[in-house]
């Protein structure tokens, strides 16, 4: 051992420090570009008297005395808010009596009913609108026929109570994730004192178990409720027929509709959406410091007690299948056969109305093929970007002395205040003002920043649990084995990373298919993706081919769940 | 190879000193180890050392190599330290075979081919781990995984080695063997060692020297012998093994060191060693229950501390029983082989074994 030459000092130079410097640096800067991208130039054109592209625009608060002196604005606001409400509420009955069902409850299948309940998540809120209008809208195949057999059909979906429950079911997923966790953490012997004490089941759930998940619902509802502020699909589909404008469609007709957008209107609305979204937010974040801070769906296995349904178990189950099969597998079904017929009425057989040709003109023009290869594109490599580049925020912000981090989290975080629209218009603004970028105008590469931008949050919170769990004497050790910063993350805590690494990349995929809110304001010929053709066709009102597109969009999004568990099952040993 | 200095070391947040102004040096090839209870610094010093602590004051040095000095703003990072450190957890990584955890540190110093295999055997080989090569940490045993940290701490051949609590996750028999079989290992190499426990068993049995810690500061700093026999106030007296205090008055204390104490109950004690202070000054006398000796009859000899007391519990401990006496007011804990029947008994200890510390 003696004869060993030291080799370390000499070949390291003050080179090490900086490189994790610049490195951190780097990241930490693109971050906060990428962020304030969008952000920046709305703010600046809500206060600007001209087109933030023109020069001699002065400063002014005109825009928003404009914006508030229009009586359709007071409308927009309360309509936006009536609709959150509304949808909050499905969705958390909906979710909160999911969790409880599923995770305290002798309800049968469980396990199979508990990954069913999920599935909405996996689908498009856009195909989801979609599907829900070729069945249950004014003329859906199943509004039809209920009047045809009984007269009359007791919905209709152009309300906001119709609205509501698209949105909401569509977000009950989230709530019962949220809320799941939280049941699953209800000490058993809680229930026991209350039962104890002559409460029964029933009675023990609703003055127990419920108020014991309240952080998690109350937080869940405020994530419902800036959900559905953002959403645009909905209120596109089944709001601006009947002229119920709510924010989204409110800006997507400012926007889009006319010739000469209304700059500043535009920008104004926009940043109100904003401050609106960023103080709920505010809101959120304090009670998530009460509430724990990450939530996750493996609980420590702790001793469950699970009340007795007694007769009504079947019934109950009976009610989750039906609940299912009215809110996704008869929407989707009706779109898989709208895809394939030339129309849908309960008038006529669908055999008789079969048809190749939907598909057939997606397949012949060039604009459309694209726009499935463009989305295929933007999700495999601009997933797999995104995720590396996110990979290593966490890196900076949990795994470094980075001077800055502290405000690096919040950044990372910040995204879930801007709505996709948003997002769009700042991006597009962006690119026209600030030089040397206006290349990515009419390329997908624009779309690969809007959707990471929008999804750091998303990968950031599923990374960041994995690393805290690495033990940070793993990197120590490295760094006092003679690795930099930068060598000790490559080589030791990527590595150990990489399960959690490849489940951020596989959120990130699905939801860049799935993706279209930010598109709307980006997309020009030649960077068309799956949601912004699917817009296009429904705008002339080709029900058709955007019911092939949402077949496609379904068929890839199976294709790649199924694969991805397949690649993680033969890697679950490693 | 090189000594390891620590001037005015300290570590403040606000008004908690984590470490306050620890001086400090230590020998070429030195064994020294780092005493205290738990939040006592010296597993933030240990840190400090390895640069993965930064401290907020003071100066860090190796040999001419200044890994830290507040005044002049120099930090060396912990990867151009060439310190060793194994962890309390050993912080294999998971990923990589222990032949690969050792090839590590030797492919970022760009060792490579044959020496490089040559070194990571010659490494195992010193460990008794050559067999294990192949194996991932997870498929190694607790003591076996302690053996593969330290190899690959060692392959590299660093400057210090410096480790924290190493040995504190092995159960109690390993855990004796793992100390002999370190020392052993460390008097080979003559490698400049800095270890950390709070065990003082551990302390004792390895160390050339103890430094003994408590609330940041460092309170003796000694060899182990001097340590217990001369401890330098009531903290490291309790804190090394355990002791009894027996509260009284100086009564002369001789310039060798020697004293005489006054207790409350007018007893005079006298001890082999006492801090100086002036004569009526509150003392204790410690002593440590393994030495003090019971007798029903008492003692012809006088050339023994003689208290009279009365027996006031037993509790029998396999080898020895321990018994609590009342000695005029002063409670006194007796570790013996015999057996008593009767309460009163006088309890004996000879002067060298009594100690005079400050209260």
């Amino acid at each position: 051992m003696a004869s060993i030459p030291i080799t370390a000092r000499a070949r390291h130079g003050d080179g090490g420090l900086n490189r994790a410097l610049a490195i951190q640096a780097l990241i930490g800067g693109s971050a906060l570009i990428l962020v304030a991208a969008p952000l920046v130039p709305i703010l600046y054109q809500s206060f600007v008297s001209r087109p933030l592209y023109e020069d001699g625009g002065i400063l002014t608060l005109d825009n928003y005395v404009r914006l508030f002196g229009d009586s359709v604005f007071y409308s927009v606001i309360s309509n936006s808010i009536l609709l959150a409400l509304a949808t909050t509420l499905i969705a958390c009955i909906l979710g909160v009596a999911f969790a409880i069902f599923l995770e305290r409850t002798n309800l049968p299948f469980r396990k199979t009913l508990r990954s069913i309940v999920l599935w909405p998540m996996y689908v498009s809120q856009l195909v989801i609108a979609f599907s829900w209008f070729v069945m249950y809208g004014p003329s859906g195949y199943v509004t039809l026929l209920t009047q045809q057999l009984f007269g009359d059909a007791p919905w209709n979906l152009y309300t906001i109570w119709g609205m509501a429950a698209v949105g909401g079911t569509g977000m009950a997923p989230l709530v019962y994730l949220f809320c799941a966790s939280s049941a699953q953490r209800v000490d058993a012997t809680l229930e026991d004192a209350g039962r104890t004490m002559g409460a029964g089941s029933l009675r023990v759930l609703w003055s127990i178990s419920i108020p014991l998940m309240r952080p998690a619902i109350i937080y869940s509802a405020l994530l419902t409720f800036i959900g559905s502020l953002e959403m645009l699909s909905v209120p596109l589909v089944f709001g601006r027929p009947v002229g119920i404008e709510f924010f989204t469609t409110y800006l997507y007709s400012h926007g889009l509709g006319g010739i000469e957008p209304d700059y500043g209107i535009l920008g104004a609305a926009a940043a109100i959406l904003l401050v609106i979204i960023t103080v709920l937010l505010i809101c959120q974040g304090m009670l998530l410091t009460k509430a724990g801070r990450f939530v996750t769906l493996k609980g420590k296995a702790q001793r469950q007690k699970l009340a007795d349904l007694g007769a009504a178990r079947w019934p109950v189950f009976l009610l989750f299948l039906l609940y299912n099969v009215v809110i996704l597998a008869i929407p989707l079904a009706g779109i898989a056969l709208r895809s394939v017929t030339t129309f849908l009425t309960p008038l006529m057989a669908p055999f008789d109305l079969l048809t190749w040709e939907n598909f057939n003109l997606i397949f012949s023009y060039d604009a459309y093929v694209r726009s499935i290869t463009n989305s295929l594109i933007i999700s495999t490599v601009g997933g797999a970007i995104a995720t590396v580049f996110i990979a290593l925020i966490t890196l900076v912000v949990h795994r470094s002395n980075f001077r800055f981090r502290r405000q690096l989290e919040f950044i990372a975080l910040y995204p879930r205040a801007i709505p996709g629209i948003v997002a769009g218009i700042g991006l597009f603004w962006a690119m026209l003002i600030i030089p040397g970028i206006g290349w990515m105008h009419g390329t997908i590469w624009i779309m690969v920043l809007a959707f990471t931008m929008r999804s750091i949050p998303t990968a950031f919170g599923a990374i960041s649990p994995a690393l805290m769990q690495i033990s940070e004497e793993l990197d120590k050790s490295a760094r006092s084995c003679g690795a930099d910063w930068w060598t000790a993350c490559r080589t030791i805590i990527l590595p150990l990373l990489k399960p959690a690494i490849f489940s951020a990349y596989v959120l990130l995929f699905l939801s860049f298919l799935k993706e279209y809110s930010s598109a709307v304001f980006l997309f020009s010929p030649g960077n068309e993706i799956i949601g912004t053709t699917m817009l296009s066709f429904w705008a002339n009102g080709d029900t058709g081919p955007v019911a092939a597109l949402s077949v496609i969009q379904i068929a890839l999004t199976v294709i790649f769940v199924f694969a991805a568990r397949q690649l993680l099952r033969s890697h679950q040993n490693v | 190879m090189s000594e390891l200095v620590l001037e005015n070391l300290s570590k403040h947040f606000g008004d908690v000193r984590a470490i306050d102004g620890i001086n400090l040096t230590v020998a070429d090839g030195e064994f020294l180890t780092l005493l205290g209870p738990s939040g006592c610094g010296k597993s933030t010093t240990l840190f400090a050392i390895a640069g993965l602590d930064t401290p907020t004051g003071g100066i860090i040095r190796a040999g001419n190599n200044v890994f830290f000095d507040s005044t002049k703003g120099i930090l060396v990072p912990p990867e151009k330290r060439n310190c060793g450190l194994v962890f309390q957890s050993y912080a294999l990584w998971p990923h990589m075979t222990v032949e690969q955890n050792l090839a590590f540190p030797l492919k970022i110093r760009k060792v490579g081919g044959a020496d490089r295999a040559r070194r990571i055997a010659e490494a195992l080989d010193l460990v008794e781990m050559a067999p294990y090569a192949k194996r991932y940490p997870h498929e190694l045993s607790g003591g076996q995984q302690q053996r593969v940290a330290l190899a690959r701490t060692l392959v590299f051949e660093p400057t210090l080695l410096l480790l924290d609590e190493p040995l504190s996750n092995l159960d109690a028999k390993l855990r004796i063997r793992a100390r002999n079989w370190l020392k052993e290992l460390q008097q080979r190499l003559k490698i400049t060692t800095i270890y950390v426990t709070h065990d003082q068993i551990e302390a004792l049995a390895m160390s050339d020297r103890i430094a003994v810690m408590n609330k940041g500061e460092m309170v003796q700093l000694a060899t182990p012998q001097e340590i217990y026999t001369r401890p330098a106030g009531a903290f490291v007296a309790d804190f090394i093994g355990s002791s009894n205090f027996m509260k009284g008055k100086m009564a002369r204390r001789d310039a060798d060191g020697t004293a005489e104490v006054a207790l409350e109950g007018g007893t005079m004690i006298s001890a082999i060693w006492a801090p100086d202070v002036k004569p009526g000054s509150d003392v204790l006398v410690a002593v440590r229950p393994e030495h003090v000796r019971l007798a029903v009859a008492r003692p012809a000899n006088d050339d023994f501390n003689l208290l009279p007391g009365r027996i006031t519990g037993r509790s029998y401990l396999g080898a020895r029983y321990q018994y609590a006496l009342d000695a005029g007011g002063t409670s006194i804990a007796a570790e013996t082989e015999d057996a008593f029947d009767r309460p009163e008994v006088f309890a004996t200890f000879d002067r060298a074994h009594a100690v005079v510390v400050l209260p």
